[in-house]
């Protein structure tokens, strides 16, 4: 990492002509990722990079440089393309004084320290509990995947972050075929720490619920075409909270007016008993930091409470237009990247109904146990998801499987008809891709119950990717 | 940094891997990016980068091992190549692990315009500027603009490997695009409209602002309607979209794991006669113009499907060598932080004579295609897709009103034989490019 006196240089020929604020972000990142398909290990990938970012705001405006070159040399005069861009300005300052926090990592189990021969271990044997589970498993796709990064940033109001992190995922994909009928079984899993993951998550299991769910979903018939009332199970995870709200309630959606909740703070956005929260500081989830992108520390936000909007998600340069602060959510995907409002960990909070309650109340509907990727349009807020496992309710009673629905809606008119929420809560990870930036995101519900829904057709996800959540 | 500072990284890397005595092959970059985004005249963002970086495919036993570093000191080299040669110890060994035989000559191209390099930076943010600009001045009812902006990108890649392979080249390109929004009496719309171009001359402000407040406008106030099974056209931008999952389905990598549909379909019609596919880099005026692939190899123009009727698939070296052909020169590479995999360059439906007016003309009841959702979850092994639709109702011959809220499910092959006219207008978007198309039978639930 760089030391102080060279950070406080950049930030001086940063500023030197000018500027209400700046920051060099610099970040060391180590990867490896295993990539194994057809029984056998497909690919290997490591690498090493390291690079800077920096960044200049005037007037709310601003001018991004980044090199992977960390020579003085470079980034002063990195620092002084930054300047420049971001055009003259007469106001004189004097040099600023960092003031370090370093943070003490929490990492008790590195990533690296797992061999990869160990956790090629784990990967064949979870291959074979998936490929024995049926002979109409055809392929078996397992990634494991580790990253981890340090960082720091310096600004001109004086901070300077350390930070140390480091995230582990691992996933499989069953394909079942009978004829040409084709379906595939996704899990994943992930977290903010190292390989003790694997203690706490088996793999096997995974792999075994992955064939299952592929191979019951060969029997099961077509999903139907139309409107009903659908009940998501908290094992969907979140990814409906996060398309259909989450988005919109990212400041600098709001701010350029794109989203269908901009003039909506106080007011009644969704059912009563409706909680949306958006969580940075839970130990170890997907979603987690200690310090976001910006250097500010984590946070809790509550954005819907009792239905009610009280509040967006913020990095510094929203939350400065709004003459607020930030929540702690200005992030980015590496230093090529200027941070930029994201969710962490999002959420509908708990109710109080039992789940089982839930189903056994709803005459004809759809149960959506597994969700698979979506796309939202935020500023109408049209979304579109598929759906990976679900099943027919009728009179109570769950009966049988689906395959191929597609969920289409609206988010503003899904909160609305929420009118069921279960005392249970279920977590999913993916990856957010906004502006061409992908960030680890978790996300969560309980069991809901949403009055009407459109279902069409058939299609289903493939591959080991991990779960995208897209926005237009 | 120029090719120089590569080539000097590269040998450091080669002559590593020979005293290992394993066959090495390194691919080098320099990237170099300029971003410009405006909001209501002002520059929102300015981003300008350099990016280095050097991937190390080694194979040992036919077993490969593959690391990357964005760091070019020798040290940092020397550690690269050591990670990828333990890599080699776990890896499954495959007879078809090979690098490219070596020395092949290269097609001279034209493939750098000094136009994009000289013009100033203030050129180019006026060019952002005019975009904004013509998109407000078309209409009233343009209240958003999302993004407006310019970018252009230069980079020089080198290819180096104990066969003796040396490849070397620098290009650039450059575009405008913008996403607007459009409100009426409740209603907001979105918007967007692209140029990318390999020539500076080329790009055209006013016309792509223009086109984005078009496409927004037209979309006020769309309703939905009922289900029904009626003829559709689809404008270049929606068909690149579905090429997308095409691209998948003519990879060889895709079919030899069993995961195209379109496995054993070679020599066969699977589309209608009038519909030709070519994945063409030596295309001059494709983005994806250039004289080798990720590996080396020289690129060609390939007629995948001609008249309707599967030729070939794309290959790069390994795929190749499984179906005991020669490559496409089509191995492709996100960045240098991956190992190559089959991939399109310029990917194209090519045109045929019809106007769009003359595609739409001839339909009593229908639907032009303007938008889809949800396009990346197709299932490529089945072909059956379901997506997120909105488009203009044609009702005797001419667009009407706009929908939106509806889904368009089938299966892909079948979308490729219902085929009944190919328009004229192709377009790139990206390195895919497209014209219309017209559609006999599309289901559309409501």
């Amino acid at each position: 990492m760089l030391d102080k006196y060279i950070l406080n240089q950049v930030l001086d020929e940063a500023l030197k002509s000018g500027g209400d604020f700046a920051e060099i972000y610099v970040e060391e990142k180590n990867i490896s990722n295993i990539y194994y398909d057809d029984d056998k290990i497909e690919s290997i990938n490591s690498g090493r990079e390291k690079g800077a970012g920096i960044r200049v705001i005037k007037q709310g405006n601003t001018a991004y440089v980044y090199t992977n070159d960390l020579s003085t040399k470079s980034l002063l005069k990195a620092a002084e393309t930054a300047s420049r861009a971001a055009g003259p300005n007469m106001i004189n300052r004097s040099s600023i004084a960092l003031n370090c926090k370093s943070i003490n990592s929490q990492i008790r189990f590195q990533p690296e320290q797992l061999s990869f021969a160990d956790k090629i271990q784990h990967i064949v044997s979870a291959n074979n509990i998936a490929r024995n589970f049926s002979k109409d498993i055809r392929q078996v796709t397992i990634t494991l995947g580790e990253a981890r990064k340090t960082v720091q940033i310096a600004n001109s109001e004086g901070e300077l972050i350390e930070d140390e992190r480091s995230r582990v995922r691992m996933s499989i994909s069953a394909v079942a075929a009978q004829g040409n009928i084709v379906q595939t079984g996704y899990e994943s899993a992930g977290e903010i720490g190292g390989w003790e993951l694997l203690n706490k998550v088996s793999l096997d299991d995974m792999a075994l619920n992955a064939a299952k769910l592929a191979v019951n979903m060969l029997s099961a018939q077509p999903a139907p075409v139309g409107k009903m009332p659908v009940v998501m199970s908290s094992t969907a995870g979140g990814t409906l909270v996060h398309e259909a709200c989450g988005h919109g309630l990212e400041a600098d959606l709001v701010q350029k007016g794109l989203s269908v909740y901009k003039d909506n703070r106080g007011k009644q956005v969704a059912a009563s008993g409706v909680n949306i929260i958006d969580d940075a500081t839970i130990e170890g989830k997907y979603g987690s930091y200690q310090f976001d992108d910006e250097g500010i520390r984590a946070q809790r936000k509550v954005l819907i409470e009792n239905g009610e909007l009280c509040g967006y998600m913020y990095d510094r340069l929203t939350a400065q237009k709004d003459g607020t602060k930030s929540t702690g959510n200005g992030r980015r995907e590496s230093y090529q990247h200027k941070p930029i409002p994201r969710m962490s960990n999002t959420m509908i909070g708990p109710g109080s109904e039992e789940p089982e309650q839930i189903i056994k109340s709803t005459s004809h509907g759809l149960l959506v146990k597994k969700m698979g990727g979506g796309q939202v349009n935020t500023t109408n807020g049209d979304f579109v998801f598929e759906v990976q496992e679900a099943y027919l309710i009728e009179n109570g009673e769950i009966k049988s499987p689906v395959r191929g629905a597609i969920l289409t809606g609206n988010g503003p008119e899904v909160l609305k008809n929420i009118d069921s929420i279960g005392k249970d809560l279920g977590f999913g990870i993916g990856t957010c891709g906004k502006d061409g930036q992908g960030v680890a995101v978790g996300d969560a519900q309980p069991t809901i119950r949403i009055k009407q829904l459109t279902i069409g057709g058939t299609r289903m996800a493939d591959g080991p990717q991990i779960k995208r959540i897209r926005r237009k | 940094m120029n090719e120089d500072y590569l080539k000097e990284a590269g040998y450091i890397a080669l002559e590593a891997g020979l005293r290992k005595g394993v066959d090495t092959e390194v691919y080098l970059t320099i990237n170099r990016q300029l971003s410009i985004e405006v909001a209501d005249h002002l520059v929102e963002t300015l981003k300008e980068s350099e990016e280095t970086g050097l991937g190390i495919r080694l194979i040992k036993d036919n077993k490969i091992g593959f690391a990357y570093t964005s760091d070019l000191s020798a040290r940092a080299i020397l550690e690269a190549v050591d990670d990828a040669y333990q890599i080699t110890a776990y890896t499954s060994a495959d007879q078809y692990n090979q690098l490219p035989s070596g020395k092949y000559e290269y097609q001279a191209m034209q493939l750098y315009d000094e136009e994009i390099n000289s013009a100033s930076v203030e050129t180019k943010i006026a060019m952002a500027q005019q975009v904004e600009e013509a998109a407000r001045q078309t209409d009233g009812r343009i209240s958003i603009i999302e993004r407006a902006g310019y970018e252009d990108a230069e980079y020089i890649t080198l290819i180096m490997n104990t066969n003796g392979l040396y490849a070397s080249a620098k290009g650039n390109f450059s575009g405008i695009y913008i996403y607007l929004a459009a409100e009426e009496k409740g209603d907001a719309q979105t918007g967007f409209a692209m140029c990318m171009s390999k020539w500076f001359k080329d790009l055209q402000p006013i016309k792509v602002g223009r086109e984005a407040a078009a496409n927004a406008i037209r979309s006020l106030h769309a309703r939905n309607i009922d289900s029904a099974v009626i003829p559709c056209v689809m404008e270049p931008y929606v068909v690149t979209q579905f090429m997308t999952i095409l691209s998948r389905m003519v990879n060889a990598e895709t079919v030899q794991k069993g995961k195209s549909l379109l496995a054993g379909k070679i020599g066969q019609k699977i589309a209608s006669t009038s519909f030709h596919l070519v994945d063409d880099a030596t295309r001059a005026d494709g983005t994806a113009c250039f004289p080798f692939d990720d590996e080396g190899v020289p690129t060609r123009c390939n007629q995948i499907i001609s008249r309707g009727v599967l030729n070939h698939y794309l290959y790069d070296t390994y795929s190749a060598a499984r179906d005991g052909v020669t490559s496409t020169g089509n191995a492709r590479r996100a960045s240098f932080r991956s190992l190559p995999g089959v991939g399109s360059s310029n990917f194209m439906v090519l045109p045929a004579a019809n106007s769009t007016e003359s595609l739409i003309a001839g339909i009593g009841k229908g639907l032009y295609i303007t938008e889809v959702m949800g396009m990346h979850t197709v299932n490529p092994i089945s072909g059956d897709f379901s997506v997120g639709a909105a488009g203009i109702m044609i009702e005797n011959g001419g667009l009407t009103f706009p929908v939106r809220g509806i889904t368009i499910a089938g299966n892909i092959v079948d979308l490729l034989q219902n085929i009944d006219a190919v328009g004229s207008d192709m377009r790139f978007y990206g390195s895919k490019a497209a014209p219309a198309l017209r559609l006999q039978n599309v289901n559309i639930s409501g």
